[in-house]
């Protein structure tokens, strides 16, 4: 489903199935398939990539524990992406009540810098990288998991539809209001790089 | 000059995924020979690059997927059996106490005690509801019993929604401005100076109004917010 070009032709319920039938070594296509998304959802969620990725990690694995309660196998990239953000949701609860506690790591939301660039982002300095992620943070909540479903995860906007059970028309919409929040508040970074 | 309205929607075809191989090609084509058009094209190729390298993982999914691979358990509906089973004694269990329910609230029904308190107390609202997923339970004013929302539900001053894990509403409103109570989320209708007055005791709220609308005000515990715009979300946690 996602990113079509890099990723294996079996479908998502296939790898389902095979799961469900005890197959714990199929459900790993299913983690390489959406690892970036979930990440990517998390991150739009939380500051610290570290907490994000353990977020996304937690996510997996509960999606595995409920995968036999899932209604539509051919909409798991949509179920997972709920179960994700209600994991992030979770995490955020957790880091404000740890807050107070001592001895507990808080984590908050947007006090912490971003880490240095990963190896995977040769294009963006640090910084940079800490300026998209701000920006894909502040816009409206129903717009970031579309935005990463669109381009991390490579879903069309059909497909984030069927995904969310939605019509395409109101996804188009919504993604077209997303493009034009992004691409004015990541205009000083346009300029930045543009020669 | 060209007329690069069709490029256009090429573009925004694009961005959505959905442009055809032809269409693609034709675009680039033209982008080489429009400068306008093809900076727009670079634009949208930036944005779309520059998120999905600000949002990489820094462990690469195959790496992932293995770590992962090590912590599942054999199977994942040897853990759904016990939850099986505690569902199906919890609803022969349910189902006992909804026989004598049923019975005791028949008995009363006769002697006329219940109906007033199930019945609403309260006016019918101009909102229907427009999509129900999982379970959203709404209790009337004055009545101690939830209900199951359903498409033909009526929605009278005063209801409470309350929508489970995995679960939400959409509600329409006049027009075609609508409502979408997320899971885990309670919404009250309340009166407010003679009008309907939509309180969000926790949760999530989104919604999507037509344009013009009138005043719309959403209540919190935390304070009334007001909608300048056509859609917005109010999260209660």
């Amino acid at each position: 489903m996602a990113d079509e070009s890099e990723q294996p032709m079996t479908r998502d319920e296939q790898i389902i199935r095979l799961s469900l039938d005890g197959r714990p070594a199929a459900f790993g296509a299913l983690v390489e398939r959406y690892w970036k998304m979930v990440v990517a959802l998390a991150l739009t969620r939380l500051a610290d990539p570290a907490e994000a990725e353990d977020v996304a990690q937690e996510s997996f694995l509960k999606a595995y524990r409920h995968l036999h309660t899932l209604r539509d196998p051919s909409r798991f990239a949509g179920w997972l992406s709920r179960i994700t953000l209600q994991q992030c949701a979770d995490s955020v609860r957790a880091g404000v009540r740890c807050k107070t506690a001592f001895g507990c790591k808080a984590t908050p939301l947007d006090g912490l810098e971003a880490k240095p660039a990963e190896p995977a982002n040769p294009g963006l300095t640090p910084s940079q990288i800490h300026f998209v992620r701000e920006t894909v943070r502040r816009l409206p909540e129903k717009f970031r998991s579309l935005i990463v479903m669109r381009f991390v995860a490579g879903l069309s906007a059909v497909q984030i539809a069927e995904q969310l059970g939605k019509r395409p028309g109101t996804i188009r919409v919504r993604l077209h209001r997303a493009y034009k929040i992004l691409r004015q508040d990541l205009a000083p970074l346009l300029e930045e790089v543009e020669p | 000059m060209t007329d690069c309205t069709k490029y256009k929607n090429f573009i925004e075809k694009y961005l959505d995924g959905i442009i055809l191989e032809a269409e693609l090609a034709e675009l680039k084509a033209h982008a080489e020979t429009c400068p306008p058009c093809r900076q727009e094209l670079d634009r949208c190729a930036f944005m779309q690059n520059a998120v999905k390298q600000a949002l990489q993982p820094s462990v690469p999914a195959e790496q992932a997927g293995t770590r992962l691979l090590e912590k599942l358990p054999v199977e994942p509906h040897r853990f759904a059996r016990p939850v099986l089973l505690a569902g199906r004694r919890a609803a022969i269990a349910a189902g006992i106490l909804f026989a004598a329910g049923m019975f005791i609230g028949l008995a009363l029904d006769r002697a006329g005690g219940l109906r007033s308190a199930m019945s609403p107390v309260t006016a019918q609202v101009p909102i229907h509801v427009g999509e129900v997923q999982g379970t959203v339970l709404v209790r009337h004013e004055g009545s101690d019993f939830w209900s199951t929302l359903e498409g033909e539900s009526k929605i009278y001053l005063g209801d409470t929604f309350h929508a489970a894990a995995n679960s939400g509403c959409v509600l329409k409103l006049d027009g075609k401005s609508t409502l979408e109570l997320s899971q885990n989320s309670m919404l009250v209708l309340k009166s407010y100076n003679g009008e309907t007055q939509l309180y969000l005791d926790h949760g999530q709220l989104s919604a999507a109004l037509e344009s013009p609308h009138p005043p719309f005000f959403v209540s919190t515990p935390h304070g009334r917010v007001e909608a300048l715009g056509t859609e917005f979300t109010v999260t209660v946690e």
